[in-house]
């Protein structure tokens, strides 16, 4: 690993960019030696990348879920914490129809506040940490970042120019 | 012959009106003329950047009236209590509540062009989305001040809370109150992280074309946003799932604001359909106010007129009319079924909204709501102007603050008890009502100059989905799905 280089590519467009990726599978990269930045949602399928995993529906359903139970311990358990019973009006001790406003609040409530912690999650955001990144892409460049040989610096960055990269240089860190 | 060649010079009229050339859709389509993203970063910047004396002018004044409006007299009114406010005997809810309705309804505006067109792919949505969002956002602050004025004793507002006080009691749950604390907290909580999302990669945009303290600003808003796959993966799922669910959240808050008043027997508020109708009035209001604030910000802000153009007045200008219709329709059926009941205290009530001494505002609220969008709209030129946008979407949020005051104090003016009728006047409410309206203006001035109001990267995207194809001799705009 000591003898591997961190390059990036920016190119001007989408089609060179997928280009690129699939130049640099025949030139024996994998694709996790591989990250595509853009300053638009640029889909896997566009670039040919496998699906990216996303935990962020999976935590919505468990916020959601969370949601709901809170809602139940609110509207059903908290009724019957009392040592005597309180009632209001003619209402029913735990009423059917306000009990289901209340679940449904507090359910959609925690499910939007988990998607959008799920964001922050999965992202590992806020991050302030000196970054690999190049402010072209909030352009609308493409930029993709490759781990390749040291050895091989030369022939990954020929094939890169080749291919329609405005530049190829060494990636370096940088706070954003 | 004459009359062949006059037909073929119809003909051929009619045909070059098919044929539009591709400069003819530039013009008319932001989705259609794309510049470089660059460029259009720059466009957005500088929009921020470029501040006159008239901006600064505006904004002194309206803080000057946040301060007196808002600041002092509130201070004066928790100093003094209540009851320098004109609400009393029979009428205990007035402006203030006029005003949460208002603002709420203000608010609904956000999610329905953000999420409902989101949801239907209506790609005209792009460039405003954020400028109805942030509508969305600064309304329901106001709605919350006005509740909270309402409240008159506002330091306690925290016994509404879910949780148990000192001796173990909790706040009921099944109580109306909660059911509208809970609904606008969670309205509030999910507009704001609504409009948080999408606004990363344009904070990331601005982070790398900013020095200072915008610069810093930014940087900590943007939260290390870089554009990776990962990144975009996390936030289209997040606001596909915020796109979907916020709508029915949205639908909950003005039906749960209903219900505080069709849940009562009174005459005029007992009705089944106060649910869908103050959601259709609250769409009103709200279209009504995004149509202002496009032609304001497209009118006033630099660069706008390239992200803002009359194709969008035409369109939103469409969605008010059908909006004003079925509020038509809503407030017709309300109307009817109340009239032909037949019970002796609604029909005293309909006739003082008619011809009491409020009438006027019961007739006018017709006119603003009804008669001068029906008029005006059905005109594509007209809808597409945008002053004349801006005065209609004037004149619909005066009808819907008018409805909202017929509906609350003056229907509280009289009840089944004649020796109680008291027509409501307003006291305090007044200065503090103008000074929530001058917050919000000010908030959204503000935020013109420190947040990207055109979402860049959706635009980008939409244009990069739009295209020209010819079919035959007709050119037409065509849409690719991207995601």
């Amino acid at each position: 690993m000591a003898d591997n280089i961190s390059l990036l590519a920016v190119f001007p467009d989408l089609e060179p960019a997928a280009d690129a990726i699939e130049q640099l599978r025949a030139l024996g990269l994998t694709d996790n030696h591989m990250n595509v930045i853009s300053g638009i949602p640029v889909t896997e399928a566009m670039l040919g990348r496998p699906s990216q995993w996303t935990n962020v529906p999976r935590l919505a359903a468990g916020g959601a879920v969370l949601g709901f139970l809170g809602a139940v311990f609110l509207t059903v358990v908290v009724p019957y914490l009392y040592p005597y019973p309180i009632q209001v009006g003619p209402q029913a001790f735990v009423p059917g129809p306000p009990t289901v406003v209340i679940l449904f609040e507090i359910t959609m409530l925690g499910m939007l506040l988990s998607t959008f912690l799920g964001v922050f999650l999965d992202s590992y955001f806020p991050n302030y940490r000196p970054m690999e990144y190049v402010k072209e892409v909030s352009d609308g460049k493409i930029a993709v970042f490759f781990i390749c040989p040291e050895e091989s610096k030369e022939k990954f960055t020929k094939a890169m120019t080749a291919l329609g990269a405005e530049k190829v240089e060494v990636a370096e860190v940088e706070h954003l | 012959m004459a009359e062949y060649n006059k037909k073929a010079e119809n003909d051929h009229t009619k045909a070059e009106l098919h044929n539009h050339g591709e400069e003819y859709f530039r013009e008319k389509h932001l989705m259609l003329d794309p510049l470089p993203r660059g460029q259009m970063n720059e466009m957005v910047m500088e929009s921020m950047h470029t501040t006159s004396w008239k901006f600064w002018a505006v904004f002194a004044v309206l803080s000057a009236i946040v301060a007196y409006g808002l600041v002092y007299t509130w201070a004066k009114m928790i100093m003094e209590g209540l009851g320098i406010a004109g609400v009393n005997r029979p009428a205990y809810w007035g402006v203030f509540l006029v005003n949460t309705v208002f603002w709420i309804g203000i608010s609904h505006a956000g999610t329905f062009i953000s999420a409902i067109l989101r949801v239907f792919k209506a790609e005209f949505r792009r460039p405003f989305t954020r400028a109805a969002e942030l509508m969305t956002t600064f309304g329901l602050v106001q709605a919350g001040f006005s509740i909270f004025m309402h409240l008159g004793r506002v330091w306690l507002f925290y016994w509404l809370m879910p949780y148990p006080n000192e001796r173990m009691l909790w706040p009921n749950m099944h109580s109306p109150l909660t059911w509208d604390l809970l609904a606008i907290t969670t309205y509030l909580l999910s507009s704001t992280m609504y409009l948080f999302l999408p606004l990363i990669p344009d904070l990331a945009m601005a982070r790398d074309r900013s020095t200072g303290w915008r610069k810093t600003f930014y940087k900590t808003l943007a939260l290390g946003f870089r554009g990776t796959e990962g990144e975009w993966t996390h936030l289209r799922n997040a606001m596909n799932i915020f796109a979907f669910a916020i709508i029915p959240v949205m639908f909950s808050v003005h039906t749960i604001v209903s219900w505080d008043f069709a849940a009562a027997t009174r005459p005029g508020w007992n009705s089944t359909i106060f649910g869908p109708y103050f959601v259709v009035g609250a769409l009103h209001s709200g279209m009504g106010a995004v149509i202002m604030v496009l032609a304001v910000v497209r009118g006033t802000m630099k660069n706008m007129k390239y992200f803002i153009r009359p194709e969008h007045f035409e369109a939103i200008g469409k969605l008010m009319l059908i909006i004003s219709m079925t509020w038509a329709y809503f407030f017709f059926n309300d109307y009817m079924v109340q009239w032909y009941g037949g019970d002796k205290w609604t029909h005293q009530l309909l006739h003082f909204h008619e011809a009491g001494p409020l009438g006027w505002m019961w007739f006018a609220m017709l006119i603003f709501n009804v008669a001068i969008p029906w008029a005006v709209l059905w005109n594509r030129r007209w809808r597409s102007t945008p002053w004349i946008a801006f005065i209609v979407g004037l004149l619909i949020n005066v009808g819907m603050w008018f409805e909202r005051y017929i509906i609350i104090p003056v229907s509280l003016s009289i009840n089944r008890m004649p020796f109680t009728w008291r027509l409501y006047e307003p006291g305090v409410e007044i200065p503090l009502g103008i000074g929530t309206l001058a917050f919000f203006i000010l908030l959204y001035m503000a935020a013109s100059r420190l947040i990207p109001l055109v979402p860049v990267w959706e635009v980008q995207e939409g244009q990069m989905a739009h295209a020209l194809k010819k079919y035959g001799r007709e050119t037409v705009v065509t849409v690719s799905e991207l995601e």
